[in-house]
């Protein structure tokens, strides 16, 4: 471990820029709102924001994306292929433990599995994390419930924790050690350890008083949820106050569906392109003839919650599909963000346990 | 990669030329092609109850069941036009060109229905998935007890593949049974909906397989036939079909409950499909 002073922050994210694309938590000029965003200067990266309303997913997983372009001459019978080639290496500075595993679940499913999904692979590989411990929680988050935070343990190059005016540097890969030499970090001596451990804890004390505005003990649910204790009446009535925006898979940091078109161009060619989409959406199922299978609301609607509570991370990888960041709570126009559901969904089972 | 998906073509779509495209019934046509890259050919190694991503340059991709069996001497994909990518199919002529990613799926499980009988319940194009299937049993007869087709569809005009039907009846023992709807002149056969013809054919119960496939509502009753004859759950099988981007388990919009049509499917036993909480 070693010792980085709070003002070579500028510093580190000055240096991985000269070899990475520099993302990072930025205020907007206008509204001070925290966003997770593309920055050219790396002054911009405010390690000190608050959780930025976005996660930083796009990065990975772009909100709209060409994975491909074609031109088919139907006169002369030729098509030509082309596979968009054009990923360039990235570095994240100051993503949240939360976050960090939010990419975590992602890798698993992306790159996992039967087969890997070639463009998350080009846009993961080449990637340089930086993690911003959390020593004190925000009133949106419940990453303890959800075994995500507030500090990360893997999949980090740098894992940074605030002490003071200092950040505790921590390097989790060879490209991590590398940064620390090339910054000229002195080494935190042997009791670091020990006060990160202290700092982590500290932080994890502090989620009942400050971390006010979800509470999601998410375990237990899951349980229930995935043994089908939860009633169909409990999953109407969560399903009831879906308005199907799909805000909440947008701002998500775990979700991964997306849509492909075929797009038509004045010049002739077709870009083949891939957008998030969102299984709250009715249109997410139905099929080439109208028939669509998963027509009652409370299939559709519920689908996320059954998704991230019960098989898609869980079944496999034995956690939630939710690292308990509360954007989701915070876009609901419904009040149905995981949190909440949770909630709900611990009511009934605490009723039934009275019974 | 090992298994059923080996050498699969994943993610961006290889070339193939229509060489004849043919008429099977209203809003269906069968399109025999080959692959450009001789390469793609040799990879291409469906099996039976696999699907393509099919890619009809200009308009977009669907998913779409492989009708023929490694015993065919040429692939070909049989289609309706029911929507915006199958219409620009059908627009295509021979020579035209379009672009498949796959085989994908599990497909069927040859290996443990042999030596039993087996039973095609089908309805409409419901025959087309079932069609791979029972060109490889009726190629491998002798690995096979009872062979039953029972097939119904709207009107005669509407059901499919009737020569080949008829080629295949040469087969010995190859049993079948049609219906249409509604009587028509000229149809001296029976008349009704496929599932009431289970109860007449005396289906086999024991050591007995049935593969089902046609419209929601025509599965269902022939599955309530099938369970009151006796045939177990796991012994009834079918091809489902969902929505489909990607064909490689990572869109979801094939999602049933846990498991994905795309890569856990599209083949599912009666016994996993209950189990899935969705409308078929």
């Amino acid at each position: 471990m070693y010792i980085m002073p709070k003002s070579q922050a500028r510093a580190l994210a000055a240096a991985l820029a000269e070899d990475y694309d520099l993302h990072g938590p930025v205020l907007r000029e206008e509204s001070g709102e925290p966003m997770f965003d593309r920055v050219e200067d790396p002054a911009a990266i405010r390690l000190e924001a608050a959780i930025p309303y976005n996660p930083p997913k796009s990065v990975v997983f772009p909100q709209a994306e060409r994975i491909m372009s074609y031109r088919y001459d139907r006169e002369a019978k030729t098509v030509s292929l082309e596979r968009d080639d054009l990923v360039r290496p990235k570095a994240l500075v100051g993503l949240r433990a939360c976050d960090l595993n939010g990419l975590l679940c992602l890798d698993r499913f992306y790159l996992g599995q039967e087969y890997v999904d070639e463009f998350y692979r080009d846009h993961r590989k080449k990637m340089f994390i930086v993690v911003n411990n959390c020593v004190r929680p925000f009133p949106q988050c419940f990453c303890v419930c959800t075994d995500s935070g507030p500090a990360a343990r893997e999949g980090y190059d740098v894992a940074l924790t605030g002490d003071g005016d200092d950040y505790l540097f921590e390097a989790g890969s060879e490209k991590g050690q590398a940064l620390a030499r090339r910054l000229g970090l002195k080494e935190a001596g042997p009791g670091a350890a020990g006060r990160k451990a202290k700092i982590i804890d500290a932080s994890i004390a502090r989620f009942d008083a400050e971390a006010t505005e979800n509470k999601a003990w998410i375990s237990r649910v899951m349980n229930r949820i995935t043994t089908g204790f939860i009633s169909n009446d409990i999953w109407e009535f969560i399903g009831d106050q879906c308005f199907e925006c799909g805000a909440c898979s947008f701002v998500c940091p775990t979700c991964s569906c997306f849509n492909i078109e075929d797009i038509n161009s004045r010049e002739g060619r077709t870009d083949r392109m891939r957008s998030w989409d969102s299984c709250s959406y009715e249109g997410y199922t139905r099929m080439a003839g109208e028939h669509n299978p998963r027509r009652p609301v409370e299939d559709r609607r519920n689908k996320r919650f059954f998704c991230k509570l019960s098989y898609s991370q869980s079944r496999k990888y034995l956690r939630p599909g939710c690292v308990g960041c509360g954007r989701c709570n915070r876009v609901c126009p419904g009040d149905i963000g995981i949190a909440n559901v949770v909630t709900y969904i611990r009511r009934e089972i605490t009723k039934a346990g009275a019974k | 990669m090992s298994g059923a998906n080996a050498g699969a073509i994943v993610t961006v779509p290889e070339t193939a030329v229509i060489d004849e495209i043919r008429d099977e019934i209203e809003d269906v046509r069968t399109f025999y092609f080959s692959f450009e890259n001789p390469e793609a050919a040799r990879a291409f190694r469906a099996r039976s109850g696999q699907f393509v991503m099919c890619t009809v340059y200009g308009a977009g991709e669907f998913a779409v069941s492989l009708p023929f069996s490694p015993e065919d001497d040429r692939p070909h994909l049989s289609v309706r036009q029911v929507g915006k990518v199958t219409r620009a199919l059908h627009e295509l002529r021979p020579g035209d060109k379009i672009g498949l990613r796959g085989p994908f799926g599990n497909g069927f499980p040859f290996e443990s229905i042999k030596g039993k009988n087996v039973i095609y319940v089908a309805g409409g194009i419901g025959l087309i998935p079932l069609r791979s299937s029972i060109v490889h049993v009726l190629q491998h007869r002798q690995d096979f007890g009872r062979i039953i087709l029972i097939y119904g569809s709207k009107s005669s005009q509407e059901l499919m593949y009737r020569d080949m039907i008829e080629k295949w009846k040469a087969t010995e023992g190859f049993e079948t049974y049609f219906t249409i709807d509604r009587p028509e002149p000229g149809w001296t056969g029976p008349v009704g909906f496929v599932h009431t013809l289970v109860a007449p054919a005396k289906v086999p119960v024991e050591n007995t397989v049935a593969f089902v496939c046609g419209p929601p509502l025509m599965f269902n009753s022939v599955i309530k036939e099938l369970l009151a004859a006796g045939i177990k759950d796991e012994a009834i099988m079918s091809t489902l079909e969902r929505h489909m981007k990607c064909g490689i388990g990572k869109c979801q919009h094939c999602a049933i409950g846990r498991t994905l049509v795309c890569t856990d499917g599209p083949v599912y036993t009666y016994k996993q499909i209950k189990t899935l909480g969705e409308q078929i």
